[in-house]
Protein backbone atom coordinates (compact mmCIF):
# COMPACT_ATOMS: atom_id res chain seq x y z
CA UNK A 1 0.00 0.00 0.00
CA UNK A 2 1.86 3.40 -0.87
CA UNK A 3 1.84 5.84 1.36
CA UNK A 4 1.76 9.62 1.42
CA UNK A 5 3.32 12.29 4.03
CA UNK A 6 0.77 15.06 5.66
CA UNK A 7 2.52 17.86 7.63
CA UNK A 8 0.72 19.23 10.50
CA UNK A 9 0.36 23.28 11.14
CA UNK A 10 3.49 22.98 13.81
CA UNK A 11 5.24 21.01 11.03
CA UNK A 12 5.38 17.56 12.44
CA UNK A 13 5.25 15.28 9.72
CA UNK A 14 2.75 12.12 9.42
CA UNK A 15 2.85 9.18 7.11
CA UNK A 16 -0.32 7.58 6.38
CA UNK A 17 -1.96 5.20 3.53
CA UNK A 18 -2.75 7.16 0.92
CA UNK A 19 -6.48 5.34 0.52
CA UNK A 20 -7.02 6.62 4.44
CA UNK A 21 -6.11 9.94 3.28
CA UNK A 22 -8.09 10.10 0.59
CA UNK A 23 -11.42 10.28 2.94
CA UNK A 24 -10.49 14.00 3.22
CA UNK A 25 -12.06 14.98 -0.40
CA UNK A 26 -9.42 17.86 0.00
CA UNK A 27 -6.75 16.46 -0.10
CA UNK A 28 -8.13 14.04 -2.62
CA UNK A 29 -8.64 16.65 -5.28
CA UNK A 30 -5.61 17.92 -4.17
CA UNK A 31 -3.96 14.70 -5.29
CA UNK A 32 -5.79 14.42 -8.60
CA UNK A 33 -5.34 18.09 -9.18
CA UNK A 34 -1.23 17.70 -9.10
CA UNK A 35 -1.31 14.57 -10.49
CA UNK A 36 1.08 13.64 -7.98
CA UNK A 37 2.87 9.75 -8.59
CA UNK A 38 2.38 6.86 -6.19
CA UNK A 39 6.49 6.84 -5.73
CA UNK A 40 6.87 10.76 -5.35
CA UNK A 41 8.14 11.23 -1.84
CA UNK A 42 5.86 14.44 -1.87
CA UNK A 43 4.95 16.38 1.74
CA UNK A 44 0.93 17.60 1.86
CA UNK A 45 1.30 20.78 3.88
CA UNK A 46 -1.69 21.23 6.26
CA UNK A 47 -1.43 24.95 7.56
CA UNK A 48 -4.67 25.14 9.18
CA UNK A 49 -4.39 21.06 11.86
CA UNK A 50 -2.40 21.42 14.58
CA UNK A 51 -0.69 17.97 14.95
CA UNK A 52 -2.93 16.70 18.04
CA UNK A 53 -5.51 17.53 16.13
CA UNK A 54 -4.28 15.80 13.02
CA UNK A 55 -3.40 12.58 14.95
CA UNK A 56 -7.01 12.22 15.96
CA UNK A 57 -8.51 13.14 12.47
CA UNK A 58 -5.95 10.15 11.12
CA UNK A 59 -6.74 7.70 14.14
CA UNK A 60 -10.54 8.04 13.32
CA UNK A 61 -10.44 8.12 9.60
CA UNK A 62 -8.08 4.40 9.86
CA UNK A 63 -10.93 3.12 11.98
CA UNK A 64 -13.70 3.99 9.48
CA UNK A 65 -11.55 3.19 6.25
CA UNK A 66 -14.15 0.24 5.36
CA UNK A 67 -17.34 2.56 5.99
CA UNK A 68 -19.83 2.25 3.03
CA UNK A 69 -19.52 5.50 1.56
CA UNK A 70 -22.79 8.04 2.87
CA UNK A 71 -25.75 7.56 0.97
CA UNK A 72 -25.98 11.27 -1.28
CA UNK A 73 -29.08 13.38 -0.74
CA UNK A 74 -28.06 16.41 1.23
CA UNK A 75 -31.82 17.43 2.05
CA UNK A 76 -32.41 14.36 3.99
CA UNK A 77 -29.87 13.33 6.10
CA UNK A 78 -30.30 11.97 9.26
CA UNK A 79 -31.06 13.96 12.08
CA UNK A 80 -31.48 11.78 15.01
CA UNK A 81 -28.26 13.48 17.09
CA UNK A 82 -27.63 10.40 19.47
CA UNK A 83 -27.25 8.01 16.78
CA UNK A 84 -23.09 8.27 17.44
CA UNK A 85 -21.94 4.85 17.32
CA UNK A 86 -20.01 3.70 20.58
CA UNK A 87 -16.59 3.59 19.24
CA UNK A 88 -17.08 7.33 18.12
CA UNK A 89 -18.91 8.44 21.56
CA UNK A 90 -15.54 7.22 22.95
CA UNK A 91 -13.60 8.87 20.34
CA UNK A 92 -15.03 12.35 21.30
CA UNK A 93 -15.37 12.58 24.61
CA UNK A 94 -12.74 15.04 24.61
CA UNK A 95 -12.68 18.64 25.80
CA UNK A 96 -14.70 21.49 24.09
CA UNK A 97 -11.60 22.97 22.38
CA UNK A 98 -10.81 20.07 20.95
CA UNK A 99 -14.59 18.74 20.12
CA UNK A 100 -14.37 22.04 18.23
CA UNK A 101 -11.05 22.02 16.23
CA UNK A 102 -12.05 18.64 15.29
CA UNK A 103 -15.12 20.21 13.84
CA UNK A 104 -12.57 23.05 12.22
CA UNK A 105 -10.14 20.35 10.95
CA UNK A 106 -13.27 17.83 9.35
CA UNK A 107 -14.56 21.08 7.99
CA UNK A 108 -11.35 22.14 6.26
CA UNK A 109 -10.39 18.88 4.94
CA UNK A 110 -14.00 17.89 3.98
CA UNK A 111 -14.54 14.75 5.72
CA UNK A 112 -18.32 14.38 6.11
CA UNK A 113 -18.36 11.37 8.00
CA UNK A 114 -15.96 12.78 10.79
CA UNK A 115 -17.77 16.80 10.91
CA UNK A 116 -21.32 14.22 11.22
CA UNK A 117 -20.29 12.83 14.16
CA UNK A 118 -18.87 15.63 15.80
CA UNK A 119 -21.35 17.86 15.00
CA UNK A 120 -24.05 15.40 16.34
CA UNK A 121 -21.51 15.37 19.64
CA UNK A 122 -22.41 19.08 19.99
CA UNK A 123 -26.12 19.14 18.90
CA UNK A 124 -26.18 16.64 21.75
CA UNK A 125 -24.60 19.18 24.37
CA UNK A 126 -27.72 21.49 23.30
CA UNK A 127 -30.62 19.03 23.47
CA UNK A 128 -32.96 19.73 26.42
CA UNK A 129 -31.22 22.76 27.26
CA UNK A 130 -32.92 26.17 28.12
CA UNK A 131 -31.12 29.21 27.05
CA UNK A 132 -29.61 29.92 29.89
CA UNK A 133 -27.97 26.54 29.93
CA UNK A 134 -27.21 26.86 26.55
CA UNK A 135 -25.20 30.21 26.97
CA UNK A 136 -23.76 28.26 30.20
CA UNK A 137 -22.29 25.23 28.55
CA UNK A 138 -20.44 27.46 25.56
CA UNK A 139 -19.54 30.31 27.24
CA UNK A 140 -21.90 32.63 25.43
CA UNK A 141 -22.67 36.28 25.63
CA UNK A 142 -25.99 37.18 25.92
CA UNK A 143 -26.25 39.56 23.46
CA UNK A 144 -29.59 40.86 23.54
CA UNK A 145 -31.52 43.99 25.50
CA UNK A 146 -33.74 43.11 27.34
CA UNK A 147 -37.04 44.11 25.34
CA UNK A 148 -35.45 42.26 22.37
CA UNK A 149 -35.35 39.26 24.74
CA UNK A 150 -39.13 39.16 25.83
CA UNK A 151 -39.95 40.08 22.10
CA UNK A 152 -38.10 36.89 20.57
CA UNK A 153 -39.54 34.77 23.68
CA UNK A 154 -43.36 36.01 22.93
CA UNK A 155 -43.03 35.42 19.47
CA UNK A 156 -42.09 31.83 20.49
CA UNK A 157 -44.81 31.18 22.61
CA UNK A 158 -47.28 32.37 19.99
CA UNK A 159 -45.33 29.46 17.63
CA UNK A 160 -45.92 27.47 20.30
CA UNK A 161 -49.79 27.64 21.12
CA UNK A 162 -51.31 28.37 17.63
CA UNK B 1 -52.61 -35.67 34.69
CA UNK B 2 -50.09 -33.42 35.76
CA UNK B 3 -47.78 -31.77 33.90
CA UNK B 4 -44.16 -33.01 35.02
CA UNK B 5 -41.21 -31.54 33.39
CA UNK B 6 -38.07 -32.97 31.96
CA UNK B 7 -36.82 -34.27 35.26
CA UNK B 8 -39.40 -33.88 38.08
CA UNK B 9 -36.73 -34.45 40.40
CA UNK B 10 -34.96 -31.51 39.35
CA UNK B 11 -34.32 -28.34 42.93
CA UNK B 12 -36.06 -25.82 40.36
CA UNK B 13 -34.44 -22.65 40.05
CA UNK B 14 -30.88 -21.81 40.63
CA UNK B 15 -30.98 -18.69 42.90
CA UNK B 16 -27.81 -16.61 42.24
CA UNK B 17 -26.88 -14.12 44.84
CA UNK B 18 -25.68 -10.36 43.34
CA UNK B 19 -25.13 -6.95 44.28
CA UNK B 20 -29.08 -6.58 43.96
CA UNK B 21 -29.65 -9.38 45.95
CA UNK B 22 -31.02 -12.88 44.93
CA UNK B 23 -31.80 -13.56 40.99
CA UNK B 24 -32.66 -16.45 39.24
CA UNK B 25 -29.26 -18.25 37.24
CA UNK B 26 -31.43 -18.22 33.50
CA UNK B 27 -32.58 -14.37 33.66
CA UNK B 28 -28.34 -13.71 34.77
CA UNK B 29 -26.95 -16.27 31.85
CA UNK B 30 -28.05 -13.55 29.09
CA UNK B 31 -26.22 -10.09 30.73
CA UNK B 32 -23.26 -11.68 32.43
CA UNK B 33 -21.84 -12.98 29.66
CA UNK B 34 -22.31 -10.04 26.85
CA UNK B 35 -20.69 -7.78 30.40
CA UNK B 36 -17.93 -10.38 30.34
CA UNK B 37 -17.04 -9.91 27.11
CA UNK B 38 -16.71 -6.92 26.92
CA UNK B 39 -14.21 -7.17 29.54
CA UNK B 40 -11.61 -8.74 28.26
CA UNK B 41 -12.24 -9.39 24.19
CA UNK B 42 -9.06 -11.20 23.93
CA UNK B 43 -10.34 -14.34 26.13
CA UNK B 44 -13.71 -15.05 25.46
CA UNK B 45 -14.13 -15.85 21.32
CA UNK B 46 -17.64 -14.91 19.53
CA UNK B 47 -19.08 -18.27 19.75
CA UNK B 48 -20.18 -18.01 23.72
CA UNK B 49 -21.12 -14.19 23.18
CA UNK B 50 -25.33 -14.14 24.03
CA UNK B 51 -26.85 -11.25 23.16
CA UNK B 52 -29.31 -9.87 25.72
CA UNK B 53 -32.79 -11.03 24.78
CA UNK B 54 -36.05 -11.33 26.22
CA UNK B 55 -38.52 -14.03 25.04
CA UNK B 56 -42.01 -12.53 25.11
CA UNK B 57 -45.69 -14.14 25.11
CA UNK B 58 -47.25 -11.55 23.03
CA UNK B 59 -51.19 -12.24 23.06
CA UNK B 60 -51.39 -10.75 26.60
CA UNK B 61 -54.75 -12.42 28.01
CA UNK B 62 -55.32 -12.31 31.87
CA UNK B 63 -53.93 -15.97 32.24
CA UNK B 64 -50.46 -14.95 30.50
CA UNK B 65 -49.53 -11.93 32.09
CA UNK B 66 -48.03 -13.34 34.66
CA UNK B 67 -45.71 -14.64 32.98
CA UNK B 68 -44.56 -11.81 31.39
CA UNK B 69 -42.39 -10.27 33.85
CA UNK B 70 -41.40 -6.80 33.56
CA UNK B 71 -38.50 -6.73 35.95
CA UNK B 72 -37.21 -10.20 34.38
CA UNK B 73 -37.08 -8.23 30.76
CA UNK B 74 -35.42 -5.20 32.02
CA UNK B 75 -32.45 -7.55 33.10
CA UNK B 76 -32.59 -9.78 30.52
CA UNK B 77 -32.19 -6.66 28.00
CA UNK B 78 -29.78 -5.28 30.15
CA UNK B 79 -31.44 -2.10 30.64
CA UNK B 80 -28.57 -0.93 32.89
CA UNK B 81 -26.04 -0.79 30.70
CA UNK B 82 -28.12 0.37 28.22
CA UNK B 83 -28.41 3.81 29.93
CA UNK B 84 -24.59 4.61 29.09
CA UNK B 85 -25.40 3.81 26.03
CA UNK B 86 -26.05 7.51 23.36
CA UNK B 87 -28.43 5.83 21.15
CA UNK B 88 -30.21 3.97 24.05
CA UNK B 89 -30.27 6.45 26.31
CA UNK B 90 -33.54 8.27 25.28
CA UNK B 91 -35.79 4.96 24.37
CA UNK B 92 -34.71 4.24 28.13
CA UNK B 93 -35.97 7.70 29.41
CA UNK B 94 -38.92 7.69 27.62
CA UNK B 95 -39.98 4.15 29.28
CA UNK B 96 -39.30 5.24 32.92
CA UNK B 97 -41.41 8.50 31.99
CA UNK B 98 -44.19 5.98 31.47
CA UNK B 99 -43.75 3.93 34.16
CA UNK B 100 -42.32 6.13 37.12
CA UNK B 101 -45.14 8.01 39.06
CA UNK B 102 -48.36 7.10 41.06
CA UNK B 103 -48.91 3.86 38.92
CA UNK B 104 -45.55 2.29 39.85
CA UNK B 105 -47.85 1.57 43.29
CA UNK B 106 -49.32 -1.67 41.44
CA UNK B 107 -46.32 -2.94 40.43
CA UNK B 108 -44.50 -5.73 41.80
CA UNK B 109 -41.82 -5.07 44.41
CA UNK B 110 -38.94 -6.40 42.48
CA UNK B 111 -39.96 -4.43 38.98
CA UNK B 112 -39.78 -1.50 41.71
CA UNK B 113 -36.82 -1.77 42.76
CA UNK B 114 -35.58 -2.70 39.30
CA UNK B 115 -36.94 0.78 38.12
CA UNK B 116 -35.34 2.68 40.99
CA UNK B 117 -31.73 0.76 40.00
CA UNK B 118 -32.77 2.06 36.32
CA UNK B 119 -33.37 5.96 37.54
CA UNK B 120 -30.25 6.08 40.02
CA UNK B 121 -28.45 4.90 37.15
CA UNK B 122 -29.91 7.52 34.53
CA UNK B 123 -29.66 10.06 37.12
CA UNK B 124 -25.63 9.33 37.39
CA UNK B 125 -25.35 9.65 33.92
CA UNK B 126 -27.41 13.04 33.58
CA UNK B 127 -25.81 14.70 36.35
CA UNK B 128 -22.15 13.82 35.21
CA UNK B 129 -22.67 14.38 31.67
CA UNK B 130 -25.64 16.65 31.13
CA UNK B 131 -27.26 15.08 28.34
CA UNK B 132 -30.87 16.21 27.92
CA UNK B 133 -31.51 17.78 31.25
CA UNK B 134 -35.21 18.47 29.56
CA UNK B 135 -36.05 14.56 29.96
CA UNK B 136 -34.38 14.31 33.40
CA UNK B 137 -36.31 17.17 34.89
CA UNK B 138 -39.40 15.37 34.02
CA UNK B 139 -38.06 12.41 35.23
CA UNK B 140 -37.39 14.43 38.60
CA UNK B 141 -41.36 15.74 39.16
CA UNK B 142 -42.43 12.47 38.68
CA UNK B 143 -40.02 11.20 41.18
CA UNK B 144 -41.41 13.74 43.56
CA UNK B 145 -45.07 12.79 42.82
CA UNK B 146 -43.83 9.40 43.67
CA UNK B 147 -42.62 10.06 47.27
CA UNK B 148 -44.96 12.26 47.52
CA UNK B 149 -47.36 9.27 47.03
CA UNK B 150 -45.07 7.22 49.26
CA UNK B 151 -45.90 9.66 52.60
CA UNK B 152 -49.84 9.58 51.71
CA UNK B 153 -50.01 5.98 51.58
CA UNK B 154 -51.91 5.27 54.82
CA UNK B 155 -52.24 1.99 57.10
CA UNK B 156 -54.38 -0.33 55.14
CA UNK B 157 -53.10 0.87 51.75
CA UNK B 158 -50.82 -1.01 48.97
CA UNK B 159 -47.73 -0.15 49.82
CA UNK B 160 -46.85 -3.67 50.40
CA UNK B 161 -43.28 -4.34 51.68
CA UNK B 162 -42.59 -1.21 54.27
CA UNK B 163 -38.30 -2.18 54.11
CA UNK B 164 -38.56 -1.99 50.25
CA UNK B 165 -40.38 1.32 50.71
CA UNK B 166 -37.51 2.71 53.19
CA UNK B 167 -35.23 1.64 50.59
CA UNK B 168 -36.96 3.66 47.43
CA UNK B 169 -37.15 6.65 50.13
CA UNK B 170 -32.86 6.58 50.69
CA UNK B 171 -32.42 6.09 46.73
CA UNK B 172 -34.55 8.61 45.82
CA UNK B 173 -33.09 11.27 48.29
CA UNK B 174 -29.96 10.26 46.95
CA UNK B 175 -30.90 10.72 43.27
CA UNK B 176 -32.93 14.42 44.12
CA UNK B 177 -29.53 15.51 46.00
CA UNK B 178 -27.49 14.64 43.34
CA UNK B 179 -29.76 16.32 41.31
CA UNK B 180 -29.97 19.42 43.16
CA UNK B 181 -26.21 19.91 42.91
CA UNK B 182 -25.76 19.31 38.93
CA UNK B 183 -24.16 22.18 37.99
CA UNK B 184 -22.68 23.10 34.34
CA UNK B 185 -19.30 24.05 34.84
CA UNK B 186 -18.40 26.70 32.11
CA UNK B 187 -15.63 25.71 29.07
CA UNK B 188 -12.07 26.63 29.06
CA UNK B 189 -11.35 30.21 28.31
CA UNK B 190 -8.22 29.96 26.39
CA UNK B 191 -9.40 27.32 24.13
CA UNK B 192 -11.25 27.19 20.97
CA UNK B 193 -15.15 28.73 21.92
CA UNK B 194 -18.07 27.87 20.17
CA UNK B 195 -19.10 31.13 18.69
CA UNK B 196 -15.13 31.27 17.41
CA UNK B 197 -16.55 28.15 14.70
CA UNK B 198 -17.44 29.43 11.11
CA UNK B 199 -21.17 30.47 10.42
CA UNK B 200 -21.72 27.29 8.52
CA UNK B 201 -20.34 25.03 11.40
CA UNK B 202 -22.82 26.12 13.37
CA UNK B 203 -25.15 25.89 10.84
CA UNK B 204 -24.39 21.97 10.30
CA UNK B 205 -24.71 21.74 14.16
CA UNK B 206 -28.42 23.46 14.38
CA UNK B 207 -29.42 21.46 11.51
CA UNK B 208 -28.96 18.36 13.59
CA UNK B 209 -31.22 19.20 16.05
CA UNK B 210 -34.78 17.53 16.00
CA UNK B 211 -36.85 18.55 18.32
CA UNK B 212 -38.57 22.36 17.78
CA UNK B 213 -38.26 23.19 21.22
CA UNK B 214 -34.00 22.90 21.13
CA UNK B 215 -34.29 25.37 17.94
CA UNK B 216 -36.04 27.80 19.92
CA UNK B 217 -34.02 27.69 23.13
CA UNK B 218 -30.55 27.79 20.75
CA UNK B 219 -32.31 30.71 18.96
CA UNK B 220 -32.58 32.88 22.81
CA UNK B 221 -29.21 32.15 23.21
CA UNK B 222 -27.63 34.63 21.00
CA UNK B 223 -27.94 37.07 18.39
CA UNK B 224 -26.26 34.63 16.11
CA UNK B 225 -27.86 31.29 16.48
CA UNK B 226 -31.12 33.72 16.13
CA UNK B 227 -30.16 34.62 12.81
CA UNK B 228 -29.60 30.90 11.73
CA UNK B 229 -32.66 29.20 13.46
CA UNK B 230 -34.43 32.53 11.52
CA UNK B 231 -33.22 30.87 8.27
CA UNK B 232 -36.40 28.90 6.25
CA UNK B 233 -33.70 25.69 5.73
CA UNK B 234 -33.64 24.69 9.18
CA UNK B 235 -37.20 24.21 9.25
CA UNK B 236 -37.87 23.06 5.94
CA UNK B 237 -35.50 20.06 7.13
CA UNK B 238 -37.21 20.06 10.26
CA UNK B 239 -40.25 19.24 8.51
CA UNK B 240 -38.64 17.35 5.91
CA UNK B 241 -37.44 14.42 8.55
CA UNK B 242 -40.63 14.65 10.83
CA UNK B 243 -43.35 14.39 7.99
CA UNK B 244 -43.76 12.28 4.45
CA UNK B 245 -44.39 14.14 1.31
CA UNK B 246 -47.56 13.37 0.90
CA UNK B 247 -48.68 14.80 4.88
CA UNK B 248 -46.40 17.76 3.91
CA UNK B 249 -48.47 18.52 0.83
CA UNK B 250 -51.33 18.50 2.73
CA UNK B 251 -50.67 21.89 4.59
CA UNK B 252 -48.54 23.81 1.89
CA UNK B 253 -50.14 26.95 0.40
CA UNK B 254 -52.09 26.12 -2.43
CA UNK B 255 -51.10 28.98 -4.77
CA UNK B 256 -47.68 31.25 -5.00
CA UNK B 257 -47.52 32.49 -1.61
CA UNK B 258 -44.21 32.08 0.14
CA UNK B 259 -44.07 29.23 1.88
CA UNK B 260 -42.82 29.99 6.10
CA UNK B 261 -41.69 26.42 6.91
CA UNK B 262 -41.90 27.45 10.80
CA UNK B 263 -45.50 27.85 10.49
CA UNK B 264 -45.65 24.86 8.01
CA UNK B 265 -43.81 22.50 11.07
CA UNK B 266 -46.15 23.89 13.74
CA UNK B 267 -49.31 23.52 11.84
CA UNK B 268 -47.99 19.79 11.05
CA UNK B 269 -47.49 18.79 14.38
CA UNK B 270 -50.84 19.85 15.90
CA UNK B 271 -52.59 18.03 13.10
CA UNK B 272 -50.70 14.80 12.59
CA UNK B 273 -48.45 14.78 15.50
CA UNK B 274 -44.51 13.57 15.71
CA UNK B 275 -44.25 10.40 15.17
CA UNK B 276 -42.42 8.30 18.15
CA UNK B 277 -40.40 6.04 15.94
CA UNK B 278 -38.88 8.65 14.62
CA UNK B 279 -37.16 9.80 17.67
CA UNK B 280 -34.98 6.93 19.14
CA UNK B 281 -31.96 6.33 17.56
CA UNK B 282 -32.17 2.79 18.57
CA UNK B 283 -35.36 1.01 19.14
CA UNK B 284 -36.20 -3.05 21.18
CA UNK B 285 -37.46 -4.85 18.08
CA UNK B 286 -39.36 -7.66 17.82
CA UNK B 287 -38.55 -11.03 16.35
CA UNK B 288 -41.53 -12.31 14.30
CA UNK B 289 -40.18 -15.67 14.13
CA UNK B 290 -38.56 -16.87 17.55
CA UNK B 291 -41.27 -13.93 19.56
CA UNK B 292 -37.94 -12.45 21.09
CA UNK B 293 -37.07 -8.92 21.81
CA UNK B 294 -34.27 -7.53 21.19
CA UNK B 295 -31.80 -4.67 21.14
CA UNK B 296 -31.58 -3.82 17.07
CA UNK B 297 -28.01 -3.31 16.93
CA UNK B 298 -26.64 -5.92 18.94
CA UNK B 299 -28.59 -8.82 17.13
CA UNK B 300 -30.07 -11.64 19.06
CA UNK B 301 -30.07 -15.26 18.52
CA UNK B 302 -32.63 -16.59 16.23
CA UNK B 303 -33.77 -19.79 15.12
CA UNK B 304 -34.25 -18.54 11.35
CA UNK B 305 -30.34 -18.20 11.42
CA UNK B 306 -29.90 -21.44 13.61
CA UNK B 307 -31.70 -23.61 11.26
CA UNK B 308 -31.19 -23.72 7.96
CA UNK B 309 -33.83 -25.91 6.42
CA UNK B 310 -36.76 -23.13 8.62
CA UNK B 311 -34.56 -20.31 6.63
CA UNK B 312 -35.21 -22.18 3.63
CA UNK B 313 -38.86 -22.27 3.97
CA UNK B 314 -39.14 -18.93 4.87
CA UNK B 315 -37.97 -17.72 1.79
CA UNK B 316 -40.23 -20.15 0.06
CA UNK B 317 -43.42 -18.20 1.85
CA UNK B 318 -42.52 -15.01 0.89
CA UNK B 319 -38.93 -13.92 2.18
CA UNK B 320 -38.24 -13.55 6.00
CA UNK B 321 -39.89 -10.19 7.18
CA UNK B 322 -37.82 -8.23 8.86
CA UNK B 323 -38.43 -7.97 13.01
CA UNK B 324 -40.70 -4.62 13.95
CA UNK B 325 -40.02 -2.00 16.45
CA UNK B 326 -40.96 -1.32 19.68
CA UNK B 327 -41.84 2.20 20.98
CA UNK B 328 -41.49 2.19 24.49
CA UNK B 329 -45.32 2.45 24.74
CA UNK B 330 -45.71 -0.84 23.13
CA UNK B 331 -43.58 -2.66 24.65
CA UNK B 332 -45.24 -1.99 27.94
CA UNK B 333 -48.58 -3.70 26.32
CA UNK B 334 -46.81 -7.08 27.01
CA UNK B 335 -46.95 -6.99 30.52
CA UNK B 336 -49.83 -6.28 32.54
CA UNK B 337 -49.91 -3.23 34.51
Amino acid sequence: MSKIKLQSSDGETFEVEIEIAKCSVTIKTMLEDLGMDEDEEEVVPLPNVNSAILRKVIQWATYHKDDPPPPEDDENKEKRTDDISSWDADFLKVDQGTLFELILAANYLDIKGLLDVTCKTVANMIKGKAPEEIRKTFNIKNDFTASEEEQVRKENEWCEEK
Amino acid sequence: MPFISKDWRSPGEAWVKTQEGWEKKKVLENCKKLKHDINDETQETIDTLIQPHCHITIKCTKEIAGFNELDEAVKRLDFRSAVRDVRRFNYICALLDLLIGQQMMALSGCAQRVLIEMLEEVANHSTSSHHNPRGFKRLLNKVRALSAAERSACWGGTLGSQLLWHQHTTKIERILGNAAQMKICEPNADKTQFLHLPEECIREIILRLSDHRDLTSSSQSCKLMASIVDEQRIWRELTQFHFSPRQIELVLPKDDEKIEWKTVYHALKRTIGINEERQYAEMLSLCRYCRCLFWRSLGHPCIADQCPEFRARLQEAGGIIPPSPVPPSAFLKFFSL
